[in-house]
């Protein structure tokens, strides 16, 4: 069984294994969990035997109009990556190599703004169906105020730690939330925490007041 | 359930695989990178397939995925992967780049007489397989109906769960508990094996 605050849900390591994620920003956040969590990346590495095996008794029948020797043929320097721009989230965090080179694809800079009290984000990807990939980077002791989801929400936690109610999450975790779950958030003492969030949906504030600061928010 | 595919012929073990995939490595060998071509190229070409690209995208994604076996050969670490694994891994890789950058409206039509998934051959077909093959199709076997599809679905034609769970007009939550149950007893099979 997965353990809450540590693992995700097992769907979606099948679907990372199997390459049938729904999204770039799924792709995004679930490869940087693994290259933070050995118990996960462990679990992929067994299900990624099954589309091997699937992959090998896939019939060999097929005559193929190309050879080997096109291959060679194909064969050219590889093009050399361009380094992510340098921007004040290196000095803080190491990123993940999965987000480092997602955000060198599509050359986007970190670039943090108000969030609200101790708290700011970076906007880093827009998907189909309202999905966003962002950064959220929060004070040590900060509480998030109670929230719900209209979709989903998936949080890695990338630098320090915090606490759901009595659960706690730290770094290379991930909170799963869907739409029933209410978020009780409180950031550790100690040290700031950041967090890769992917969310679908809108969030859902109780208070009329943060609905309004909701706007301001874009989240 | 699995009718009989016509079966390829001699398999290479995952020992030879391995050191010609080594050759490849760290003496650019040919011949060695031949062989691994004769070996899995069809066998991606025919995955692709199922996953519904067409034969020309199938054809185009085969040879950038044999380009990247044959260039980066050099990190290919036996420890670490059978040599299948590996290579499943930069196919499905490459398949996920190439899905992003193409419109899913060119993906081809589902009903297109063309369009089929094979049956899995039966595991007494596979016995004397090379690599781990069989003890992972023989395992998938033991998997309930149900429990099944949803695998089938994710790695053969590659549907996400929730993609799953509105093919099959079942809540979410039932799809992930059964890829759970899945997964449990497909873990307590593959993994004592190594």
């Amino acid at each position: 069984m997965t353990e809450r605050g540590q693992m995700m849900d097992d769907a979606w390591y099948m679907d990372y294994a199997a390459g049938s994620l729904d999204s770039v920003g799924e792709e995004v956040l679930i490869a940087s969990h693994l290259e933070l969590s050995g118990t996960a990346s462990e679990r992929v590495a067994e299900l990624e035997r099954i589309g091997a095996a699937l992959l090998m008794v896939a019939g060999d029948e097929t005559e193929l109009n190309f050879s080997a020797d096109d291959i060679f043929d194909m064969d050219a320097p590889a093009v050399a990556q361009t380094p992510l721009a340098a921007n004040d989230i290196d000095s803080e965090i190491i990123l993940p190599e999965a987000l480092k080179s997602f955000l060198t694809g599509i050359e986007r800079d970190v670039k943090w703004e108000f969030l609200g009290p101790g708290l700011q984000k970076a906007m880093l990807w827009d998907g189909p169906e309202q999905e966003k990939l962002w950064l959220l980077k929060a004070k040590p002791g900060v509480a998030i105020p109670h929230h719900g989801h209209n979709g989903s929400e998936l949080t890695l936690v990338l630098k320090g730690s915090f606490h759901d109610g009595e659960q706690q999450y730290c770094r290379g975790d991930v909170e799963e939330a869907g739409p029933d779950t209410e978020h009780d958030i409180r950031i550790d003492d100690g040290e700031e925490c950041i967090c890769l969030a992917l969310t679908r949906g809108k969030l859902r504030y109780d208070s009329p007041l943060l609905k309004l600061f909701q706007v301001f928010t874009g989240l | 359930m699995a009718s009989t595919v016509n079966f390829p012929g001699t398999a290479l073990s995952a020992a030879v695989l391995s050191d010609l995939l080594e050759q490849v490595g760290q003496d650019r060998d040919r011949d060695a990178f031949r062989q691994i071509f004769q070996h899995f190229a069809p066998r991606i070409r025919t995955f692709l397939v199922q996953r519904r690209l067409s034969g020309a995208q199938a054809d185009d994604l085969t040879q950038d995925v044999m380009l990247t076996i044959w260039r980066r050969a050099e990190s290919y670490d036996r420890s670490k992967a059978s040599p299948s694994t590996w290579i499943y891994t930069i196919a499905r890789n490459q398949h996920i780049d190439y899905f992003r950058k193409t419109a899913r409206a060119q993906q081809l039509d589902e009903n297109d007489p063309h369009f089929h998934l094979n049956d899995d051959p039966a595991p007494d077909a596979l016995v004397s397989r090379a690599e781990d093959v069989s003890t992972v199709i023989e395992a998938l076997s033991t998997l309930p109906d149900d429990q099944r599809l949803v695998v089938d679905l994710a790695f053969k034609e590659g549907r996400s769960h929730r993609d799953i769970a509105d093919q099959l007009d079942l809540p979410l939550g039932t799809v992930k508990s059964r890829i759970r149950l899945a997964m449990d007893k497909l873990r307590v099979c593959i993994g004592e094996q190594e």
